[in-house]
């Protein structure tokens, strides 16, 4: 079957259903108020860099004396620095910040005007633990108190869309991140291939149909059971070993940026995807994290070959998607003694986006001089991660729900996405 | 609690009697298990159903009846001395499996994937077949409280002695033994970089999960300030690398001088003795039992007990602090106290990966060798054995695990066709077994078995109306059909 001819057959599933319809009672859709309604923006990928990425070793402020004294051996060599090789030092962006030599995929959305950055930024949360941090950035809280679930679940439910798609919303990997969790399905997928039931076709032809009748009543799993039926239905009809990249576009071999392929897959095909999720893992370097090369230069490797890979594919496809890179807190300013960074508070968001105002690096710049760090060491925050989510929710999400998203915090007015 | 003399004989009786079916036939011990030819097995009532899928993986017909016969605290009574029950039929499995029994030095020598091999069967291949499960769920507990990556550095060998030396030795035992072992454990101290911790400069990664996940709990008081003074006190605790590698040591040279300060507390400089004082306050303190209480509370009754439960949490605390931190009395509280009273009817809890897989294996009597092919699917559901990167260990909550379906359909499709590698299953035993002959009493009894009792109607109704017309032709292929959609189905995946 055509790409064409496939995407006709999954739009016929994905139609608005009007309010007179009787939903199907496992819809737990049913059960909330009314939101807002209106059509969706910009399709949104959360890149979520766990184990808090050292942002200060992948946009370094090379203008910056004291990171320099601060790290001298993990420092990344100033852009104009004789002694190192060329292919170690930072690559400039605009006289005070350089990308990491292994984030130089990135250079061409760059220079299009397709990715902003916003340094010295962060959450409030003072923990400097992991789980913590992550628990509440990626349900969008200060503290232990408000909602449980995720914001991007709470945009989801604050927005209708009219999008009944299976695949509105899905988290990349082996369960959906906390981020989405919320009162609307999502799907985990690890990857389309793999997403179907095993078997001889008419046991898993019978099986579907009887678990089509089973998740009828289990208040909890009868909508997560019916929308993985669906997403079974749909992903049926789309095969990712016959899909062609466009625009020269070259994905990397590891397990994120094929991730990120498939995402490309299923934004270009318009089967309904509004959100996806995807981790990339292994941030937590206290020990031999490594300078130019190494250890954080490999994960660097990896995100920014396949963002390079997704922003190329995408093509003029990227007027419509807004990707956010985030980590859940940035690294101490000073190296240790294992050659690696303890946790710290401040770190950067990476927005790659058609509608960013791009090739700039956002955000007020604290310095890292003494008395300029924050707590034992660390670089202080100077932009609420949700400052910056709450104008993407306004103008790329076009959600104008942000008390909704993040309850009980008052964003501070930026000026990082343009306006549809 | 004490058990009546009528109680004890039972217990007596089932112990004895079971050690001698399986010292003499290993065929008919495993018939025995799933009830002789013609007896239907057992049905539990729902809440009883419930609260032994909590305290096993799967009660099985011959528990089901100890329960019945001798009540369900008389069992929990029996499960918490596991030295008393006999276990022939997992320790002859668990012979292949050298090693288990080796020291660090000696297994750093082997390949890294035949001793996580081994370690991964041997934990799944206990709680397929070992009688001691309220041990195997406490050991599964403490192996995600303190939990260790095998990924990690040397851990894949290191954590093979962790788990002997450390969960397994103390899961039952008291904490603060256990938490001192935990911290005195080379695989703990590479996985969380005690070993990289110096006097030069301190690395805060043990220190820090140490009071935020092991004892004390997050938001509980202590500060930044007190992980680095801890970072201090531990510096020179790391491991062995070349002769008795693998062997904890304490490096006096790497060690930070001076006084420190921690919680509160001033710890004169006194070189590894330091981290030991303060280990042993945390061990003990206010909020280590309520995280801990909190947490097991989570595991057997509750999730979120903080808001579902506080009575509970505060009592079990308290059992923790009156008791100097003996687990067993901690474990009385939650479950004789309170999980066994015949009101109580503890709401469902999602079954996490590992509940479903090892419930699927043990209730439909499969015989297994733990391998590839089912860890595979349990990586795929999201729980491979031993493999949760960070130190907070896989979750007990049911909103983290709800999301992701098709692998566990995927599974239960596999087993029930019989087409899992490295491990089989007899439905023509089990319907024999049951004795039942038309297609509703094999549904009723595959229901009995997996669920504890018989199908709903709406139940019943999906897999008559799933047969359709072809494909179907013997009672064997209907209990295949029945056993899968029953595994898939949204009552199998709660317990």
């Amino acid at each position: 079957m055509s790409w064409s001819a496939a995407r006709e057959r999954v739009l016929d599933c994905c139609v608005h259903v009007p309010e007179e319809t009787n939903w199907p009672g496992w819809l737990p859709r049913m059960a909330f108020a009314p939101r807002g309604k209106a059509p969706r923006g910009d399709v949104l990928l959360v890149v979520f860099l766990r184990g808090a990425a050292d942002m200060l070793n992948m946009v370094i402020p090379h203008g910056e004396e004291a990171y320099y004294q601060m790290r001298p051996t993990l420092g990344i060599p100033r852009p104009d620095d004789q002694r190192a090789k060329t292919s170690d030092r930072a690559v400039d962006l605009d006289g005070f910040f350089g990308l990491h030599p292994s984030m130089s995929p990135l250079l061409p959305a760059w220079r299009a005007g397709h990715l902003g950055i916003v340094h010295a930024c962060g959450a409030p949360d003072e923990s400097r633990s992991h789980f913590r941090a992550m628990e509440l950035m990626e349900r969008g809280v200060t503290d232990e108190r408000g909602p449980a679930s995720g914001w991007v679940g709470r945009h989801l439910a604050s927005l209708d869309t009219g999008n009944v798609s299976p695949l509105r919303a899905i988290g990349l990997g082996e369960q959906a991140p906390r981020s989405l969790r919320g009162r609307v399905p999502v799907t985990a997928l690890k990857s389309i291939a793999d997403f179907h039931l095993h078997g001889d076709l008419q046991a898993t032809a019978r099986m579907q149909t009887i678990l089509s009748s089973l998740y009828q009543s289990d208040e909890v799993l009868a909508g997560v059971g019916q929308e993985t039926l669906a997403v079974l239905r749909t992903l049926k009809k789309l095969d990712p070993s016959t899909y062609v990249p466009s625009g020269g576009a070259r994905y990397p071999a590891a397990d994120f940026a094929m991730g990120l392929k498939q995402v490309a897959m299923l934004i270009k095909s318009e089967v309904g995807l509004e959100v996806a999720a995807i981790d990339l893992g292994g941030w937590d370097t206290h020990f031999s994290q490594g300078g130019s090369q190494g250890l954080m230069s490999g994960l660097m490797d990896d995100l920014a070959g396949g963002l390079g890979a997704l922003h190329a594919d995408l093509g003029n496809a990227i007027s419509g998607v807004t990707v956010v890179v985030m980590s859940e807190f940035g690294r101490r300013a000073y190296e240790n003694a294992s050659l690696g960074t303890d946790h710290g508070h401040a770190g950067a968001m990476l927005l790659l986006s058609g509608q960013v105002h791009g090739g700039k690096v956002h955000g007020l710049w604290p310095g890292m001089a003494e008395g300029q760090l924050f707590g034992p060491g660390d670089l202080a925050v100077t932009t609420d991660y949700r400052d910056v989510l709450s104008e993407l929710c306004r103008k790329r999400l076009n959600n104008p729900a942000v008390d909704q998203v993040f309850p009980e915090f008052d964003p501070t007015v930026t000026n990082i996405f343009k306006s549809s | 609690m004490s058990l009546s003399r009528r109680d004890f004989l039972r217990l007596s009786g089932w112990v004895a009697g079971t050690a001698a079916v399986t010292a003499c036939a290993p065929a008919y011990g495993r018939l025995s298990e799933i009830g002789a030819a013609g007896v239907a097995w057992p049905e539990a009532g729902e809440s009883t159903f419930r609260k032994l899928l909590r305290l096993t993986y799967g009660p099985v017909p011959t528990e089901r009846r100890q329960v019945a016969e001798a009540g369900l605290a008389a069992w929990i009574e029996a499960q918490l001395a596991p030295e008393m029950l006999e276990d022939r039929r997992a320790e002859v499995r668990l012979r292949p499996f050298d090693a288990l029994a080796l020291q660090a030095d000696v297994l750093a020598d082997w390949e890294q994937a035949t001793v996580v091999d081994q370690l991964r069967r041997a934990t799944l291949i206990r709680r397929r077949y070992s009688t001691r499960q309220l041990y195997e769920r406490m050991v599964e507990f403490w192996t995600d409280h303190f939990n260790i990556y095998v990924a990690k550095g040397d851990c894949w060998f290191l954590k093979v002695v962790d788990d002997r030396q450390v969960v397994r030795k103390h899961a039952l035992g008291n904490f603060r033994d256990l938490l001192m072992a935990s911290a005195h454990s080379p695989a703990m101290l590479v996985y969380l970089d005690n070993q990289a911790n110096v006097m030069a400069a301190p690395n805060e990664n043990y220190s820090r999960e140490v009071m935020e996940l092991h004892t004390l709990g997050v938001g509980s008081g202590y500060t930044q300030t007190d992980v680095m003074q801890l970072a201090r006190c531990l510096t020179g605790w790391g491991v062995k690398r070349h002769f008795w590698r693998g062997q904890y040591q304490f490096d006096p040279d790497q060690h930070a001088d001076g006084v420190k300060e921690v919680l509160g507390q001033v710890i004169q400089p006194g070189g590894e003795s330091e981290a030991g004082e303060v280990l042993a306050g945390l061990a003990l303190h206010p909020a280590t039992a309520r995280h801990l209480a909190a947490q097991l509370v989570e595991r057997f009754v509750v999730d979120h007990p903080l808001e579902a439960a506080p009575g509970l949490v505060t009592a079990a605390a308290d059992a923790f602090l009156k008791s100097g931190g003996e687990i067993k009395a901690v474990l009385k509280v939650i479950l004789l106290d309170n999980l066994a009273r015949p009101e109580f009817n503890p709401p469902p809890k999602f079954k996490r990966p590992s509940d479903f897989v090892s419930t699927a294996l043990r209730l439909l009597n499969v015989e297994t060798d733990g391998g590839p092919a089912v860890q595979g699917h349990l990586s795929a559901m999201g729980q491979g054995m031993f493999d949760w990167p960070t130190p907070d260990g896989a979750p007990d909550v049911e909103e983290a695990w709800a999301s992701n379906l098709l692998p566990r359909w995927s599974f239960a499709l596999e087993l029930a066709q019989d087409e899992l590698e490295g491990s089989q299953v007899s439905l023509p035993a089990l319907i024999e077994a049951s004795a039942a002959s038309s297609p509703i009493d094999i549904l009723a009894a595959f229901n009995v078995l997996l669920m504890g009792r018989p199908p709903a109607a709406n139940v019943a109704r999906a897999l008559s109306d799933g047969l359709g017309q072809s494909g179907v032709d013997s009672p064997d292929d209907l209990a295949a059909v029945f056993s899968a959609g029953l595994l898939a189905s949204p009552a199998f995946q709660w317990r």
